[in-house]
C-alpha cells in the first residue's frame, strides 16, 4: 500500500518483464490494424454495466461497472448557499447600475452578464480510491481534471437565443446560480469501489457524467431577489441538465440539449491511435491524452474542451538491452545489426524485439489526428455520448 | 404534533416510520455484486445501505511491520470502512478520508470477525474487508456485520455460523430503575436515524453455537458482539438483550435465504 500511495498518476505499472512490453508495443503499433490484448478495435470500449438513480438521499447518483469487476458509484448532493459578494463584484454591480442607467440595451445585457455568471469553486470533486488518502497525488489529480471541464464548459445556450428552452445560460457555473445572494453547492464524490485495474479516468467520468444526468434540484417558488424557497414536492424538481423532448427517432423520451462533457483516455502507439486503454496498453503508450468533449448546442456537434497529457508510465520501465551490447553473448550478434528501424512516431532509431522506455513527447500531426477521431461526425465520442444518453435516467 | 420517538410512541404505538416495536425494517441483500473481489456482497436495511468486498485470505504484505509476525498462527482480519461524503442527510466534509465514527465500526467490526472466522486455517495471510457505507440512517454497524458476513460467506472463508447484528433500543430516556408494575416503556428493534439520536440502544451479534453440541436452548443465542454508547438504567439491559437478540435469530433467517437463494441461480 506504501507503494501505491507514492504512485504518480501514471500510477499501476504492470509487471511486465521488457520481452512482454515489446512484444505488445509491436502488437499495437501494426500499421493500420493494431492487436490488442484483448482483442478489441481500436475505437472499441470494454463492454459496461450503468444505472441511475440508486440512491434516494442524493440528488441524483450513478453506478457503472466495468466487465472486469472495476465498479464506481457516483453521489451529487446539492446544498443551498449564500453568495459572498467580493469588493471587485460589487463595484462591477454598481457600474452595470450605471451603465444601465446611461444607456438602455447595453446596460440591460451587462446586468444579465452579472445575474448569470458562477463560480468555479461552487462545484467540489472528491475522488475516493481504496488503498489512497483522499489528499493524495492521484484522486487529487483525477478530481481536478475532470472538474475543470465541467464548470467552463458554457456551451452556446446565449447564441441561439436566450431564454430557450432546454439551453442552460452560462454552462453549469450559470445554472447553479438561484439570485444575486444565493447559489447552489454542488458537491460531487465519487467513490471507486475496487483497486484501479488500469487508469481509472474513463469510469470516473462516464459514472459522473451519468450521476449529473440523472441529478435534480427541487423547484424554485420564490421569484427574483427573495430568499430562496422550494417546492417541498420531489416529484416537480428540475435536472440539473435541462432536457427537451427528443427530436430524433433512435432515442425514447426526452433528451438533454445541454450535457454535462465526458473524459476520454486516448493513447497512441507509434502511428496507431487506441482509445479506452487497459493497463498492460497504457504500459507501453507513447502518449496518453484526456481529452473532454461535450456537445455544443449552437451547432449540434461535438466541441473539444480540454486536452490533458497524461505523465506515461511506459517512461519509469526498464529497457532490455540489444544483443549487440549484452556481454553474455557478445561475439554472437553480427546478425541483429541489421534490423536497426527508425520508430516513426519518435524519430529514434530502434532495435526490433529490444524495448526501449518511451522518452515522452507526440507529433503534433498525431495530436490533431487524436482530437478528429474524437469529434468527427460519428467518430467515437458522439459514438460514447449517445451509448450514454442510451441509459435511461430517472 | 412533535417528532420524536419518546412522545408520540405511548400515544400510538407506531414509532416514526410507522413499525411496531418488535417488528425490522425491510432488508435485501445480494452476494456476488462485484466479481473484482473473492466475495461480496450488497445490503440494504431500510434506508442504510452497504457495499462489502473481501479479498483473500491472501499473503499479507511484506515490509508491513505487524504482517509477519502477527499472522504466524492464523489470518489477520483487516477492515476498512469507508463512509461514504452523500452518505448523510448534509454532505459531511472529512479530512484525511476518516473521521471517529468509520474508525470505530472498522476496529469493532475487526475484533469481532477475527475472534469468528476460522483464522488458524490460514496462516501468514491476511483477510482485507473493505466496507463502504452508500447511504447512513441508522444501525450501521450491526448492517455492516451483517454486510460483511454476506461477503465472507461469498469469499468462502469459513466460520462457526452466520455472525449477524441488531440493534435495540427503549422507547424512552430509561434513566430510572424499571417499575415491573408500572412500565411505560417498549423495547424498539432494529432503530433508525432519528431513533438512534434520540434514544438509548445497543448493538448486537449474535451467531449460532459451534456444531456438534446440540443444545437446543443454547442455539442463537451464543453472543459475539456487544456495544452500547449511550446511557441506561441496568435495569433495561436484559430487555434490550433479549429484544436484540431475538432481531439476530429473524435477521439469521433472511441471510440464510440470501445465501441459498443466491447458490441456487
Amino acid at each position: 500500500m506504501t507503494a501505491q500511495r507514492q504512485a504518480s498518476s501514471a500510477s499501476q505499472i504492470p509487471h511486465l518483464s521488457p520481452a512482454e512490453l515489446s512484444y505488445l508495443y509491436t502488437s499495437l503499433s501494426l500499421p493500420g490494424t493494431p492487436i490488442r490484448p484483448d482483442g478489441r478495435s481500436p475505437t472499441q470500449f470494454r463492454p459496461l454495466s450503468a444505472e441511475t438513480d440508486i440512491l434516494p438521499g442524493t440528488n441524483g447518483s450513478a453506478r457503472v461497472g466495468f466487465a472486469d469487476g472495476t465498479q464506481a458509484i457516483v453521489g451529487v448532493k446539492a446544498e443551498v448557499e449564500r453568495t459572498v459578494l467580493g469588493v471587485q463584484a460589487l463595484s462591477q454591480a454598481e457600474q452595470q447600475e450605471y451603465a444601465e442607467g446611461n444607456e438602455g440595451a447595453d446596460g440591460g445585457a451587462g446586468a444579465k452578464q452579472g445575474s448569470t455568471s458562477g463560480q468555479g469553486s461552487w462545484v467540489q470533486m472528491c475522488i475516493e480510491i481504496p488503498g489512497f488518502r483522499d489528499d493524495d497525488a492521484l484522486p487529487v489529480f483525477l478530481s481536478e481534471m475532470m472538474r475543470e471541464p465541467l464548470v467552463e464548459s458554457v456551451s452556446g445556450g446565449e447564441k441561439d437565443g436566450d431564454g430557450d428552452e432546454g439551453g442552460m445560460v452560462g454552462g453549469l457555473k450559470g445554472r447553479l446560480v438561484i439570485n444575486r445572494r444565493w447559489h447552489w453547492r454542488l458537491y460531487i464524490d465519487v467513490l471507486l469501489l475496487s483497486q484501479p485495474l488500469s487508469y481509472p479516468l474513463p469510469l470516473l467520468s462516464l459514472t459522473t457524467h451519468l450521476a449529473l444526468l440523472a441529478t435534480k434540484l427541487p423547484k424554485l417558488k420564490s421569484k427574483g431577489e427573495e430568499d430562496p424557497f422550494f417546492d417541498d414536492d420531489w416529484n416537480a424538481a428540475e435536472y440539473l441538465y435541462p432536457r427537451v423532448r427528443t427530436t430524433r427517432a433512435s432515442i425514447p423520451g426526452s433528451i438533454h440539449k445541454v450535457r454535462p462533457p465526458v473524459t476520454l483516455l486516448v493513447i497512441s502507439v507509434a502511428e496507431n491511435i487506441v482509445f479506452d486503454p487497459s493497463r498492460e496498453e497504457i504500459a507501453v503508450a507513447d502518449t496518453v491524452l484526456a481529452i473532454s468533449i461535450t456537445y455544443d448546442t449552437g451547432s449540434n456537434c461535438l466541441k473539444l474542451l480540454s486536452i490533458r497529457t497524461v505523465d506515461p508510465p511506459s517512461r519509469l520501465t526498464q529497457p532490455s538491452v540489444p544483443n549487440s551490447e549484452n556481454v553474455a553473448t557478445l561475439g554472437s550478434t553480427a546478425a541483429a545489426e541489421a534490423s536497426a528501424i527508425i520508430n516513426p512516431s519518435t524519430g529514434e532509431e530502434e532495435v526490433s524485439g529490444v524495448w526501449r522506455p518511451r522518452r515522452g513527447g507526440v507529433k503534433r500531426a498525431t495530436i490533431a489526428r487524436m482530437v478528429k477521431m474524437v469529434l468527427e461526425k460519428g467518430g467515437v465520442g458522439e459514438e460514447v455520448l449517445d451509448g450514454l444518453e442510451g441509459v435511461e435516467v430517472g | 404534533m412533535p417528532l420524536d420517538t419518546s412522545t408520540t410512541y405511548p400515544l400510538t404505538k407506531l414509532r416514526l416510520d410507522g413499525r411496531r416495536w418488535n417488528e425490522l425494517r425491510l432488508i435485501q441483500a445480494q452476494i456476488s455484486t462485484n466479481p473484482a473481489s473473492s466475495g461480496s456482497s450488497y445490503l440494504a436495511m431500510g434506508n442504510t445501505t452497504i457495499l462489502c468486498s473481501v479479498h483473500g485470505p491472501a499473503e499479507g504484505r511484506r515490509g508491513d511491520a505487524t504482517g509477519g509476525a502477527a499472522g504466524s498462527s492464523g489470518a489477520v482480519v483487516e477492515v476498512d470502512v469507508n463512509i461514504a461524503g452523500f452518505a448523510g442527510v448534509d454532505r459531511k466534509r472529512r479530512a484525511g478520508g476518516s473521521d471517529r465514527q468509520s474508525g470505530r465500526v472498522a476496529s469493532t467490526l475487526r475484533s469481532a470477525f477475527q475472534s469468528h472466522l476460522h483464522t488458524y486455517l490460514y496462516p501468514h495471510s491476511t483477510i482485507s474487508i473493505h466496507v463502504s457505507i452508500l447511504s447512513a440512517d441508522g444501525s450501521l454497524l450491526a448492517a455492516a456485520v451483517n454486510a460483511c458476513t454476506l461477503a465472507l460467506v461469498d469469499a468462502g472463508v469459513p466460520m462457526p455460523g452466520l455472525l449477524c447484528g441488531c440493534t435495540a433500543a427503549m422507547s424512552g430516556s430509561a434513566s430510572t430503575p424499571m417499575d415491573p408494575l408500572n412500565d411505560f416503556l417498549d423495547p424498539l428493534l432494529d432503530v433508525s436515524l432519528p431513533e438512534e439520536q434520540e434514544l438509548p440502544f445497543l448493538t448486537v451479534a449474535t451467531t449460532t453455537s459451534v456444531p456438534g453440541r446440540t443444545d437446543e436452548d443454547e442455539d442463537d443465542k451464543k453472543v459475539a458482539m456487544l456495544t452500547m454508547d449511550s446511557k441506561v438504567h441496568y435495569t433495561y439491559i436484559e430487555t434490550m438483550l433479549a429484544v436484540g437478540v431475538d432481531g439476530c435469530k429473524q435477521i439469521r433467517e433472511i441471510l440464510d435465504g440470501v445465501i441459498k437463494g443466491s447458490s441456487q441461480r
